[in-house]
């Protein structure tokens, strides 16, 4: 099973070991988390996942439904505490982590209706900095290119659009590092296409970002790096290409699928094994 | 931490505190069921007065008309304004995304309490002083028969009565962000509220009447009892403080030093829990690169 997907990542290999080296060796690292584990009750979402992630750099995270991505997200942002683990956040300078660390974008995030886009994003620029607030909203709003619906009440936003302005929200204070879970989806292609350059352009501005995505053309197009979890675990990590070599796929969704599909036989197989020594 | 620090601190809790006050203040301004309800009640209590004996008996009388109605109304408007609060922001993301600008539990809900209770307390003290603007209006032309109730019945003493609906409405808002923070859906908000309304409005008096009369509850213990339940404090602060007697006999409202207590305690109570159920806290390291050059 595992010869046919021959994984980069063992999950043999010790935590230590097993921290994914995302990051180029010259860049610095924006983000690192080490052994990240969470359960609910009995059910484990996370279970020692290392990760880090460098200054302008682009990480994608992917996997199936329920492998625990979201999860992952929310621990990375310090919105949900792991059982254990500890994710740590560098900022370039000493302004830039008083000012704001992470920024974040849930997903399918909604915002309150009645207020415009400006408003909007006026509110949260407040906590950032009081004294810029007109500077910095607009200044986003070119960024993510809501210019032109700046007076737009928030309901009569558009699905993309309001995931737009939660990036805008997300990019406000410039911090270190963007946790992005799912913005594109639900969204078309050409918004999913415009979210990806957006990203990678605030990537270059050395910001260091992490995303998680089903869309696996855009991750493939625009990633520096791609994790793959399933089932908690960090079972793939490496740029597009190494991984597309190790699996021999093609694409990233022949390597996602190769991957996955090999994980749940592998997975069948251990519970029939398991099942065989109790029935015995 | 020196005291320059903790100025600072404290000035940014202070500020983020007015951010999100400012919001609850427009949101509950632009959301039509809450106007529409401000309205109803506004239009409630005017009827009251207008069309009752109290507006043209003087302001005791038009306490004592008004007592039963604001015991009823302010709670549930309370609620209303205040059980999706804290959810909504929950249910959209909102919530999350304001804990990455490093707003703390104190700003959040002491903001979203204070936007939400300017206009609660507000409409509160504008409906009843204008109820209040009837009594000369109504009483012009009438002759003052009874002289003992023209040395009692004055306007400071429906000031008080005002003051404390002012009181209680902040109570119940209290509660209601606490069910607002306790709760994860909509559905289990409202069934809270829904509870907790019909539990200040009938079901506490009724157990202790139950209690009492059974002679579970001995009767010197009536006015810790009456402490306990909001509705009860409060209509014992009106009956003691802003009514006094009535037909000449003194009020047995149970203990005003109590009753002030019983409410307090209601208010911190719920504000603690809304402050303690709102998130948990994470700890995310931070650090400022070794190689980092200061702009």
């Amino acid at each position: 099973m595992s010869e046919e997907r021959a994984p980069t990542a063992s999950k043999e290999s010790p935590p230590q070991e097993r921290t994914q080296s995302l990051t180029d060796t010259k860049r610095s690292i924006a983000l690192q988390a080490t052994n990240l584990s969470r359960s609910f009750g009995d059910v484990t979402v996370l279970e020692d996942v290392s990760l880090s992630v460098g200054r302008g750099e682009l990480a994608a995270v992917i996997g199936p439904n329920g492998s625990g991505k979201s999860t992952l997200m929310e621990a990375l942002a310090g919105i949900r505490a792991p059982d254990r683990g500890t994710v740590t956040i560098t900022s370039p300078t000493e302004a830039t982590a008083e000012r704001r660390a992470v920024g974040y974008l849930p997903q399918r995030p909604l915002f309150r209706r009645g207020f415009s886009t400006r408003d909007t994003l006026e509110f949260y620029a407040r906590f950032v900095d009081d004294t810029a607030v007109d500077v910095a909203v607009t200044e986003t709003l070119d960024r993510v290119g809501l210019s032109d619906v700046a007076g737009r009440t928030v309901g009569s936003l558009s699905g993309g659009m309001t995931r737009l302005l939660g990036l805008g929200q997300a990019i406000l204070g410039h911090p270190s590092v963007l946790v992005l879970d799912e913005p594109g989806s639900g969204l078309d292609p050409a918004m999913v296409e415009r979210l990806f350059s957006i990203l990678r352009s605030l990537a270059d501005d050395d910001t260091g970002i992490v995303v998680t995505s089903h869309n696996l053309e855009a991750v493939e197009k625009y990633a520096d790096t791609v994790v793959l979890l399933d089932r908690g675990e960090v079972v793939l990590s490496g740029t597009s290409s190494d991984i597309l070599a190790s699996t021999e796929s093609e694409t990233l969704v022949e390597a996602f699928l190769t991957t996955v599909q090999g994980e749940e036989r592998e997975s069948t197989v251990r519970a029939g094994q398991s099942s065989e020594v109790n029935n015995s | 931490m020196n005291v320059r620090e903790a100025l600072s601190v404290v000035r940014s809790v202070v500020n983020d505190l007015f951010v999100v006050a400012t919001r609850e203040l427009r949101t509950v301004i632009r959301t039509p069921a809450l106007v529409a309800l401000a309205g109803v009640y506004l239009v409630s209590i005017l009827a009251v007065a207008w069309a009752g004996t109290g507006g043209s008996g003087g302001f005791i009388p038009l306490t004592l008309d008004l007592l039963t109605f604001t015991e009823v109304l302010i709670p549930l408007l309370a609620l209303a304004f205040g059980y999706r609060s804290i959810l909504d922001d929950r249910l959209t993301g909102e919530l999350d995304m304001l804990r990455t600008f490093d707003v703390s539990r104190i700003a959040y809900i002491g903001g979203v309490y204070l936007g939400r209770a300017i206009v609660l307390v507000g409409l509160v003290v504008v409906s009843l002083f204008a109820a209040g603007l009837l009594v000369p209006v109504l009483t012009a032309d009438q002759p003052t028969f009874f002289a003992q109730n023209q040395a009692a019945d004055s306007g400071i003493r429906f000031v008080r009565f005002v003051v404390f609906a002012a009181g209680f409405a902040l109570v119940t808002l209290a509660v209601a962000l606490a069910v607002s923070a306790v709760t994860r859906t909509l559905r289990t908000a409202f069934a809270l509220a829904t509870t907790l309304a019909a539990a200040f409005v009938v079901g506490i008096d009724t157990t202790l009447i139950a209690g009492l009369a059974s002679g579970v509850l001995p009767s010197e213990s009536v006015p810790l009892l009456l402490a306990a339940s909001p509705n009860s404090a409060f209509r014992g602060l009106v009956l003691a403080e802003a009514v006094g007697a009535i037909g000449g006999a003194a009020v047995n409202a149970g203990s005003t030093p109590l009753n002030v207590v019983g409410l307090l305690g209601w208010w911190v109570l719920a504000l603690a829990v809304a402050m303690w159920r709102v998130w948990p806290t994470v700890v995310l390291e931070t650090t400022v690169s070794a190689d980092a050059h200061e702009t």
